[in-house]
């Protein structure tokens, strides 16, 4: 009796000392969020120029673990903070399930964000440069794009994976002037006879270095329209030694419409001067290129391919006195391939994330 | 009797999830060499010293306890080592960051990553950034440490949570 009494003992006390030891998580409810706010002032061609304030994106985040493997993660973004006819929009941009088997392995479930470019997911504001998202990130690859759907992921080596089945886009919709823009579903009632199918590989050992890329391809569908789309891009950004280098390069593939072909790219470059000083904050001014066509190549061919093909020079400043806050200014110059219509930008802004 | 219990002891530290354990003695083993031994002590930070510390780097410590290793080659103290948490964005991020006797970093490593995003972080070519660093080090991400696209709240996280240990031991060492 007494040697069972041990032998129980033995038991529990191996299982709450061993299994305790070390264990650091606890369930736990997170928020987060970000946000910015704009000035834009905007001269199109010959037109008088016009300026405005915008409370750009307002998002809260939620989350919670249940355990290390089992997770729920939310984003809900108010755009121009104000919802009426049509205006301004609130929006439901992540809300999943994750599970986390470990670094091989794992998927989520829910409204998702497909992993295609580098700001898709990573979209908070101290994580690019330019008060606006780069326009390639509107016409080209557009943010942010969320929607239905599940994807599994993982990292071995250095190389990080994530296979998407995602929603579909609304052919119907696709346009001249932005591409599949106008086709995302955003999660809502979205047609589930079909999907997007993509696949990402991105390489991350080389220090301050990401470099990778995507492919996905969807049978498009709309009330009237049927379409094949393929969408490739390409992208890299270096983070070190007070450089900050981006490239990304998208094309985008139609197989029938008026709309063969959306095609684009840019780069920045910038460098944290303020290291010359040896300040906390960092200073970063900028450059950027862009050259995008959302109708590269068109049925008709001819004007509609130079119509919405433009190129953008981008100077600008990022101060970040801590991490997490940015204030931003640039200004910008878009030329129209068409007419060699100009086009001037003023922006400045600030933005936080937690 | 005595023999079921030592069996059952010996299976418990094989069936029940010992990974971070693991992690921990290959991390010191890579570092230190295989001929070391150590002594595990979980210590009670000074609240004055914690306080000063954290405001210093800007990040609160996960606890009020650190696991503290002083490692040994059977001779003399070769070593020492701390292992601690830090938030990512919202699940811990176990490290352990390995010193030689002045309390310069000689080797560091993630024990256990747990979040979805910005597994990056526990690449060799990321963490090995940290060697010979100690507590004069600037640890500024995007300038002697580099970021990582895609891991930024980890990679912030963990430059302050190593720095915090540099810190930390000047005052273990005394």
């Amino acid at each position: 009796m007494k040697n069972l009494f041990l032998f129980l003992v033995t038991i529990f006390l191996s299982k709450s000392l061993f299994a305790q030891e070390f264990d650091f998580f606890e369930p736990k409810a997170t928020i987060g969020g970000y946000g910015e706010l704009h000035y834009n002032n905007e001269k199109i061609g010959n037109a008088a120029s016009k300026s405005i304030w915008d409370f750009h994106r307002f998002v809260l985040f939620f989350g919670y673990s249940w355990s290390e493997k089992w997770s729920f993660k939310s984003e809900v973004e108010l755009e121009h903070n104000f919802v009426k006819n049509g205006q301004g929009e609130l929006e439901l941009e992540q809300a999943y399930v994750n599970y986390h088997h470990s670094d091989l392995f794992g998927f989520n479930v829910g409204i998702i964000l497909p992993s295609i470019g580098l700001i898709n997911e990573f979209h908070e504001p101290p994580l690019f440069f330019g008060t606006e998202r780069p326009v390639y990130h509107n016409l080209i690859i557009p943010t942010t794009w969320f929607g239905s759907g599940a994807s599994i992921y993982g990292n071995y080596n250095g190389f990080d994976y994530r296979l998407t089945l995602f929603e579909t886009l609304n052919s119907d919709k696709f346009s001249l002037s932005q591409g599949i823009r106008p086709g995302r579903m955003k999660g809502y009632k979205t047609d589930a006879s079909r999907f997007l199918y993509s696949v990402k590989l991105d390489y991350l050992n080389f220090p301050g270095l990401k470099v990778g890329g995507s492919f996905s391809f969807n049978n498009a569908k709309g009330d009237s329209t049927n379409i094949d789309v393929t969408i490739s891009e390409f992208h890299a950004k270096y983070d070190a030694n007070n450089i900050i280098a981006v490239f990304e390069f998208g094309n985008i593939n139609y197989n029938s419409g008026e709309l063969k072909a959306s095609r684009g790219y840019y780069f920045d470059l910038g460098y944290n001067v303020a290291s010359i000083f040896d300040l906390s904050t960092k200073i970063i001014p900028f450059i950027r290129y862009s050259d995008i066509n959302t109708a590269a190549e068109t049925l008709s061919g001819g004007d509609n391919e130079k119509l919405y093909h433009f190129t953008e020079w981008m100077i600008g400043l990022n101060i970040k006195p801590i991490e997490q806050v940015v204030f931003k200014i640039d200004y910008s110059e878009q030329t129209r391939k068409l007419d060699d219509r100009k086009s001037k930008f003023i922006n400045f802004g600030v933005g936080y994330m937690f | 009797m005595k023999k079921l219990t030592l069996l059952f002891l010996l299976l418990s530290f094989t069936v029940f999830p010992q990974d971070i354990k693991d992690n921990v003695n290959q991390a010191l083993k890579n570092c230190f060499g295989n001929n070391i031994q150590f002594e595990i002590e979980k210590v009670r930070i000074d609240k004055s010293i914690k306080n000063d510390i954290e405001k210093t780097v800007g990040q609160k410590f996960f606890s009020d306890e650190i696991y503290f290793y002083k490692i040994n080659d059977n001779k003399s103290i070769v070593g020492y080592a701390l292992l601690d948490n830090v938030y990512g964005k919202s699940l811990p991020i176990t490290f352990i960051v390995m010193f030689d006797l002045n309390g310069k970093i000689i080797c560091s490593d993630i024990i256990k990553y747990r979040e979805p995003y910005g597994g990056a972080v526990q690449s060799k070519e990321w963490t090995s950034q940290f060697k010979g660093k100690d507590a004069h080090s600037e640890f500024i991400v995007g300038k002697d440490i580099s970021s990582i696209s895609g891991a930024t709240i980890s990679v912030n996280s963990v430059t302050k949570g190593i720095k915090k240990l540099t810190l930390l031991i000047k005052w273990l060492m005394k």
